[in-house]
């Protein structure tokens, strides 16, 4: 296999989803954007109004925790959804199955388009956030933390939709994994004021560690590589399942 | 003529239950191969095997030369599909759709356009192009599909029922496009319910029945197996009896004794071959 054909392959793979992206762009963005922006004003201006620094200090701690929800809320559920209708329903995934690309491209191609969604989102909220909040600062390698974790979670969902028979078991991925991520890992409080019990099973989440990664490199300009490898760890375990059930599934 | 599909002792099991029960033939290049069989005889599941969508248990597939196997990429790019489903992304256009299955199979940019408008017209697609796949009708859906299908220019194109669910004229259209396809060059792997489908496209016809091939051949091979000729007859419940007979001399002979009306002489067809097969129909043979 060529590796220079692997980025060609990937787009190839991606494109019918990257159209729809660019002729739903204004619905893209919205249901991109409301989730994370209710957190922002409930619980920064809100529940933040009501602690001993005020909001301005709680909305500069919990945005770089709602960015990195953001590549979790933008990526699972799209990608997971999309490619069980276009696998239950469409067939199209199969067909895509049929096509002379490797296993690699499917993976990436059919991620991608999530990865667009929370690159698009997380850059919106992260310039409002920074416009609302001025020591919040937008380092170059935090767009380089949204790609990998949207990888990975995007890989998370089309792993879930390639486990899953019927869409109302899509629903058992996200009750019992999603949303307890979503409030756990350090998005909206400091995970270091957990019991010890506790936080060995929160840092052994992905979303714990994207959160670590946001907050240091928004608030204080530090890289905390145990995280990023951890990130990198999830990403290849995602990516090693979604690949071995493809090939599991055909020869 | 050589083979392009070569199947080898094909086994394929869903747990304790065997849909493809070591099954073993050859598409040769250039004809119309049919694939027919009951519902649940194995068909779509032998045709996704063969596809590479569904995995064998055991066994072997080779297209054009490469396995399906090991030399997947290569095999694939040969492989031209229409499922049993609409399979085009629904939120998008025909046209897109086409674009997207274009560039799935590597054809150059600058040709994709043209070779849109070829295919599309193929099936008189034209009206259609620049609507969601979604606000069509079946039929415009199937026919894109197949389209689709064909966009690369297959060496061998897979048919999964495709006129299921097509009125007459479409179903008349698109047996003149199985046909042109063919007479490109293009080897045609069918299957279908429609015998007469079957009996007028296809140079040869396999018969498959509980994941096994239980004959196969051509129409006037296939129709020797049971006898040419049948006389139709009722049993006292009212039943359809069918008796088969090599000659029409010998079918007359055994009506002779009839009363007229109570029996029909007819030349035997496909149809009957197949009920006969598959045990479809009470019938004996003379």
């Amino acid at each position: 296999m060529n590796p220079l054909s692997v980025p060609d392959e990937i787009y190839r793979v991606a494109w019918g989803d990257l159209v729809y992206i660019k002729e739903n762009f204004i619905e893209v963005l919205l249901t991109g954007l409301v989730g994370p922006l209710l957190y922002l004003i409930a619980f920064g201006f809100g529940i933040g109004s009501s602690m001993p620094g005020g909001s301005s200090q709680y909305v500069e701690f919990i945005l770089p925790g709602i960015v990195a929800l953001t590549t979790l809320s933008c990526t699972f559920s799209t990608v997971a959804m999309r490619v069980l209708v276009q696998r239950l329903f469409y067939m199209s995934f199969d067909e895509l199955l049929l096509c002379p690309v490797h296993i690699s491209s499917v993976i990436l191609g059919k991620t991608l388009s999530g990865v667009v969604r929370s690159l698009i989102s997380c850059t919106v909220l992260m310039v409002a956030g920074h416009l609302i909040s001025p020591g919040v600062t937008i380092h170059p390698l935090v767009f380089v933390i949204i790609i990998i974790a949207s990888w990975t979670f995007s890989m998370f969902g089309l792993l879930a939709s390639l486990l899953t028979r019927k869409t109302q078991n899509l629903s058992l991925f996200t009750s019992i994994i999603i949303v307890p991520m979503t409030f756990l890992c350090g998005t909206l409080f400091d995970v270091s004021d957990l019991p010890a019990a506790a936080s060995y099973i929160i840092y052994a989440l992905p979303l714990t560690h994207v959160s670590e990664l946001m907050r240091s490199l928004m608030l204080d300009g530090t890289f905390p590589l145990d995280s990023f490898l951890v990130l990198l760890l999830y990403s290849a375990l995602f990516f090693s399942l979604c690949y071995y059930r493809i090939r599991m599934q055909k020869q | 003529m050589d083979g392009i599909v070569e199947v080898k002792d094909l086994v394929v099991r869903f747990g304790d239950f065997t849909a493809v029960d070591g099954i073993s033939f050859d598409v040769r290049k250039g004809e119309i191969f049919g694939f027919l069989g009951p519902n649940g005889a194995g068909k779509t599941t032998t045709i996704r095997t063969i596809t590479t969508i569904q995995k064998s248990t055991s066994g072997s597939v080779r297209i054009d030369g490469f396995d399906t196997h090991s030399d997947y990429l290569d095999a694939r790019s040969r492989i031209g599909i229409a499922q049993q489903h609409i399979s085009l992304d629904n939120d998008l256009t025909v046209r897109q759709n086409l674009k997207h299955h274009a560039m799935l199979h590597k054809i150059p940019k600058d040709r994709i356009p043209s070779r849109i408008e070829e295919a599309g017209a193929i099936m008189e697609l034209g009206q259609f192009m620049d609507h969601k796949v979604q606000d069509l009708s079946g039929g415009w859906k199937r026919k894109a599909s197949i389209v689709a299908s064909i966009i690369h220019e297959p060496s061998v194109l897979f048919l999964d029922e495709p006129t299921a669910g097509l009125d007459t004229r479409s179903r008349h259209m698109l047996w003149d496009l199985v046909r042109a396809l063919n007479r490109n060059g293009t080897t045609i792997f069918l299957t279908t319910h429609y015998i007469e489908e079957a009996e007028s496209l296809c140079d040869r016809v396999a018969i498959i029945n509980h994941g096994r091939i239980i004959a196969l051949g051509t129409v006037p091979e296939l129709l020797d197996l049971v006898g040419s000729v049948t006389v139709e007859t009722t049993d006292p419940e009212g039943r359809s009896i069918t008796h088969f007979f090599r000659d029409r001399a010998s079918a007359k002979e055994f009506a002779s004794g009839m009363e007229d009306g109570f029996f029909n002489i007819r030349r035997t067809n496909l149809e009957d071959v197949f009920l006969e097969l598959t045990g479809g129909r009470k019938g004996e043979l003379a």
